[in-house]
């Protein structure tokens, strides 16, 4: 005997997502999910985001790792507000875990959370955290056609940040291809190039990240 | 790795739907899912997944069929509809590349097989 059943997989998944959506709209916060591959520079980025910007914004991250707290720690070192989400093994983040993070913030107090999910170009970019938009790091050491070998995590992004930019002249990395190859992915894609190094291009991606806010700092928090 | 995820919500979906049939008293012969294309699930994955996680379960012994639901896109330009496997996704008349997935993003149990 045939039973028709129809039932989407993703619906658990989904269903916490937008709890934690849900959530966030009640105090006007927004939510970042930032993916990219090991070592391309995310928390790097947070933490040039949080020394320059912590003032202007009140932000809190949710680090995603399968081991450590190293990254949690960094962050918590500049005052910042972090929680730590440890996998044990998960090569991404699910809603459920994030809900459960989310629900332990402050968000009266907030204006955004960032999510560093796990290092991982493949997964993270197949399930809904609940966030309003995803973006993903690509560093100048990896290669100008992982917008091509990765399409799913470039197409669902909303912007593209190209770090460790002050070494591009010492690596074989295409920048003008790999542009290229990010419009063919997705030509809506916002499209930042970062050194926290140098600290070249940083101002701009703040502006994007503050303006993703909502303005949420003319507001009483 | 994600299919063992997807997987999870999958098996807990056979499980619910068979305990609604009969009071949970037949034996589920095989599973149907529709897995769109843009997914990239590798099927073999998804199967092994499938056997270790109906494992002890009343879903154990029965097969998984996966059908696999091609991209179909819309360009926003000029109105073309059509598949592809190509990862760019390129508008075959007017060669625009504002383009929707229209279909190829379903993921779902379609249905069950009980004796």
């Amino acid at each position: 005997m045939k039973i028709k059943v129809y039932r989407d997989l993703m619906g658990a998944n989904d269903k916490w997502a937008n709890k934690t959506r849900a959530l966030l709209a009640k105090e006007k916060v927004k939510m970042l999910n930032l993916i990219g591959s090991p070592g391309a520079g995310k928390t790097a980025l947070l933490e040039q985001s949080v020394k320059k910007f912590s003032r202007q914004l009140n932000f809190a991250v949710l680090e995603g790792d399968i081991e450590t707290k190293n990254d949690a720690e960094r962050l918590a070192r500049l005052n910042c507000r972090v929680s730590q989400l440890l996998t044990g093994g998960g090569c991404h983040l699910e809603a459920k875990m994030v809900n459960y993070a989310v629900r332990d913030l402050p968000l009266r107090r907030l204006d955004l959370v960032v999510v560093e999910n796990v290092g991982n170009l493949v997964c993270p970019a197949e399930f809904d955290i609940g966030e309003h938009a995803k973006v993903v790091v690509l560093s100048v050491t990896e290669g100008e056609d992982k917008p091509l070998k990765y399409p799913t995590i470039f197409r669902e992004s909303s912007a593209v940040v190209i770090t460790k930019t002050d070494l591009l002249p010492h690596v074989p990395f295409k920048l003008k291809k790999c542009l290229a190859n990010i419009r063919l992915m997705n030509p809506r894609l916002r499209v930042f190039q970062v050194s926290t190094v140098t600290g070249k291009g940083i101002n701009e991606w703040m502006e994007w990240l503050t303006s993703f806010a909502g303005g949420n700092r003319d507001s009483e928090k | 790795m994600h299919e063992f995820s997807i997987c999870q919500a999958l098996v807990a979906a056979v499980l619910a739907e068979l305990g609604k049939v009969k009071n949970g008293k037949m034996r589920l012969k095989k599973a149907r899912v529709a897995a769109g294309q843009y997914h990239r699930l590798v099927p073999a994955s998804l199967k092994l997944a499938y056997k270790i996680l109906t494992r002890d379960t009343p879903a154990e012994g029965s097969s998984l069929l996966i059908k696999t639901i091609p991209i179909k896109l819309k360009c926003n330009q000029c109105g073309w509809k059509g598949t592809t496997r190509d990862i760019c996704f390129v508008c075959r008349k007017c060669g625009g590349v504002d383009l929707e997935i229209i279909e190829g993003k379903e993921l779902c149990l379609e249905s069950i097989e009980v004796e």
